[in-house]
């Protein structure tokens, strides 16, 4: 009775399985590059023209925000990236990547919405953005002092994905 | 005469951008198969090569950079794996994880051969 059954009740485990995986999210793809450091760069500053490294820019627990003016999520998450950078309490440096973007417009929008960046380097190719494993701006890194990658996440930040996902990881880093 | 010098430099840059920009027949087929294999992650179940998102052309230059620079293709696969994970790759990588995906075929025949055999008897 139970060698009939077997069939069954594997057809069953493995229905088991894919139903499982409908209800996981999907389009949450893992970055592998989480717990390595960020990637090497030279790049230059929208603001001032200078030439910054990846050494140089490390130094403190900081997000780094992938953005361009032709991305519409990052007009949405804009406002609460203001708020964020003159929020004392939390304190995070936001490292700007204006990623193949027009220079003159980048530098607009900040003047006109608001420059929440401690620094903004540009990508106008698009080159340190793949190293980054960016598929879609806007995208948000946790990195720390040393400049190891803690946590990624895709798609408009907001103060609820903030206080969920980053200040944790941003209070035992600290 | 400057103008001179000034027309055969851009006659110079003008032919240098196209004689970089082409892949001698061995290095274009590779690079066709490559951006075969290259998923788009923007536009998921299109290639790289069937798409036309920015990100894709980025890694189609990417790709043909590398070819140029002579690297193989499992460099290639290595660079793009690094950065955006298995997904990226339509083959998925032989590992702990993807054993089952690997070897279930095999493991489903014998499993029905079995048991075809003993329906037989």
């Amino acid at each position: 009775m139970t060698r009939r059954l077997l069939p069954l009740v594997l057809f069953f485990v493995l229905m088991g399985f894919l139903a499982l995986s409908l209800y996981e999210s999907e389009s949450e793809l893992p970055s592998p590059l989480i717990g390595k450091p960020i990637p090497e760069f030279s790049l230059e500053n929208l603001i001032t023209q200078q030439i910054h490294s990846n050494t140089e820019i490390i130094g403190e627990v900081s997000l780094i925000n992938v953005w361009a003016t032709w991305c519409v999520g990052c007009e949405i998450e804009h406002e609460f990236l203001v708020e964020l950078s003159q929020d004392e309490t939390v304190g995070i440096p936001i490292i700007g990547l204006n990623w193949k973007d027009d220079d003159q417009l980048a530098r607009l929008w900040l003047n006109q919405l608001g420059d929440p960046y401690s620094i903004v380097l540009k990508d106008p190719e698009g080159k340190t953005a793949i190293d980054f494993g960016v598929y879609g701006a806007p995208e948000t890194f946790l990195i720390d002092s040393n400049g190891i990658i803690h946590f990624k996440h895709i798609g408009p930040l907001d103060r609820e994905i903030f206080e969920k996902d980053f200040l944790p990881v941003i209070g035992e880093l600290n | 005469m400057i103008r001179n010098k000034i027309f055969s430099l851009f006659i110079l840059l003008c032919f240098s951008g196209v004689a970089a920009d082409e892949l001698n027949t061995k290095d274009q087929l590779r690079y066709q198969s490559l951006i075969q294999e290259v998923r788009c992650l923007v536009c998921q179940n299109q290639s790289v090569a069937e798409s036309n998102a920015e990100l894709a052309k980025d890694l189609r230059r990417e790709i043909k950079l590398q070819i140029k620079d002579g690297k193989s293709d499992s460099d290639i696969k290595k660079y793009l794996f690094d950065r955006y994970g298995e997904f990226i790759l339509y083959e998925p990588a032989f590992s702990q994880k993807t054993f089952f995906l690997w070897f279930a075929p095999i493991i489903l025949l014998m499993m029905f051969y079995g048991w075809f055999k003993k329906i037989g008897n």
